[in-house]
């Protein structure tokens, strides 16, 4: 029995709330598998998502129809390769606008493609209530929060914000000190490779600083995927 | 045997109270064979270009979906588009033609198909509905033995409003709509009500009907196509074998579609040619 397709949209409706980021870690959580990713950036102005992964990604500007054909017909194909979609904030409403009007959930699930939603959180009622409003519309939708603790952060109520939330999962991604941080921006840095191979030049404070903050990044992905894997798996309903 | 309509000449038409220029759709009546009676669905405008095909091709669609058999006629004479998209149930005629027109009206009681679509070419509504006049249609409309509905798709243009009083004289007996069209993004100014007011006063519609927008590279696509919008949605070519058609366009032609559909529900199509959903 083939294994359903996962098609991430990590998103936010708000800017610099770190939905690259997570795209972006999620890409390199793949890749340091061995599997291979589609990834999408809808920013087509700066695609910075698309920067650090150009062999693996596409720039789709979604408010034109060539650009949602280039995005959805892709994602509907059930090929076992996780797509994952870099939802820039501008881009937010017309992409749920979108598969509301094509019906894209509905045929995604007929073609066992699995839609998933990576809401990124921030201290705004604004955000929660469009989190809302997309559980409101589409009920069976799978719907996990990011918490980015450095580009976004919470403050001391984290708990009671997060609690708006309608989601089903939470990640969280630590803040990173500004110096290690720094070395996130370069495209040239790719974090899959990293630990396998950290660069040679890399101080090892840095190193050592990066790889503690990525692993158990990469530890809530992998238990993601193990819970998805069993939530599917007829036999142990 | 059907019966062919008798020839009389049309008195002007009595001059109406223009005090509701609406009315809602009329049942069939009572003690008449309502449900076994023809219809004649005529989709026209004297305007070329306001996407008259389009809509006898919803309408096409919309019957089929619900199961009632439909033929239709294309008055674009020698190559018709509604042709093109609906080979197998579509006759190009020439409404001018006796030939043609004993095609069509002396065998709404004999055909398997209880409805049948007219769409009139651009600038030939006027003609087509004398021709009808000419034969006794209406007259066979008013004694109860065909259903007539009359689909004016009307451009932006204060030219459309004239095409009304051309036609008022002959849709007294009919159930007459006007559609806006705005599947290629036309955008219709709000008539002043005085102006609106001075052409309706001698028609009464049964309401009007709005063909939403359809984004131009999927209305594009399903020109290219040729196929009917249902046949486009269910991923299929002309010949009926798989097609490799986007899903986001066939998404957004589903919707359109749907949308259209609802229009048609709204103003009790079905109900007006006797045809309930199955």
């Amino acid at each position: 029995m083939t294994r359903r397709t996962l098609a991430f949209f990590v998103c936010s409706p708000h800017s610099r709330t770190g939905v690259t980021t997570a795209a972006r870690l999620l890409t390199d959580y793949y890749l340091s598998r061995n599997v291979g990713v589609e990834g999408f950036d809808t920013d087509f102005r700066e695609p910075l998502y698309a920067l650090f992964f150009p062999e693996a990604t596409r720039i789709v500007d979604i408010s034109e129809v060539k650009g949602q054909i280039s995005l959805f017909d892709r994602l509907l194909v059930a090929d076992e390769t996780p797509k994952i979609v870099d939802v820039w904030h501008r881009s937010y409403e017309r992409l749920f606008t979108t598969i509301a009007e094509i019906g894209f959930l509905e045929e995604a699930r007929r073609r066992r493609v699995e839609p998933i939603v990576l809401f990124q959180t921030d201290l705004t009622d604004s955000a929660a209530n469009s989190a809302l409003v997309l559980q409101t519309t589409w009920p069976d939708l799978a719907m996990s929060v990011i918490h980015n603790r450095g580009a976004s952060p919470l403050g001391r109520d984290s708990m009671a914000v997060l609690a708006r939330y309608p989601a089903s999962g939470k990640f969280v991604i630590p803040r990173l000190e500004a110096p290690i941080a720094g070395t996130l921006d370069d495209v040239d840095l790719s974090l899959s490779r990293f630990l396998r191979e950290p660069p040679p030049g890399m101080s090892m404070v840095a190193r050592t600083a990066l790889e503690a903050w990525l692993l158990p990044i990469f530890t809530q992905f992998q238990s993601f995927e193990l819970r998805l894997e069993l939530q599917s798996c007829e036999w142990l309903r | 045997m059907a019966k062919k309509p008798v020839k009389t000449t049309r008195e002007a038409p009595a001059k109406r109270e223009p005090e509701s220029r609406t009315r809602t759709a009329e049942p069939p009546a009572a003690g008449s064979n309502a449900a076994g009676r023809p219809a004649v669905i005529v989709v026209g405008a004297d305007k070329g270009g306001v996407g008259k095909t389009t809509i006898a091709r919803a309408i096409l669609d919309f019957l089929s979906l619900n199961d009632i058999h439909t033929r239709a006629f294309d008055t674009e004479t020698p190559r018709g588009t509604l042709h093109r998209f609906h080979p197998d149930e579509t006759m190009i005629v020439d409404l001018t033609e006796p030939s043609d027109q004993m095609k069509i009206i002396d065998t709404l009681n004999t055909s398997r198909a209880k409805v049948s679509v007219i769409d009139v070419r651009a600038g030939g509504l006027s003609p087509a509905l004398e021709a009808l006049d000419e034969i006794g249609f209406f007259d066979a409309v008013k004694s109860g033995e065909f259903r007539f509905v009359l689909l004016h798709v009307i451009g932006p243009s204060i030219a459309s409003l004239e095409e009304i009083a051309e036609i008022a004289p002959y849709v007294t007996d009919a159930n007459y709509f006007m559609v806006k069209n705005h599947v290629n993004d036309t955008t219709f100014f709000e008539w002043d009500p005085q102006t609106h007011a001075k052409y309706f006063e001698h028609v009464v519609t049964s309401g009007e009907i709005t063909i939403p927008k359809l984004s131009e590279l999927a209305y594009e696509q399903v020109e290219l196509s040729g196929t009917p919008f249902s046949t486009f949605i269910g991923n299929q070519d002309a010949q009926g074998r798989p097609a490799e058609h986007s899903f986001v366009l066939r998404g957004y032609v589903r919707t359109w579609l749907a949308r259209v559909a609802d229009e048609f529900e709204r103003v009790g199509l079905l109900d007006l040619v006797g045809e309930k959903r199955r």
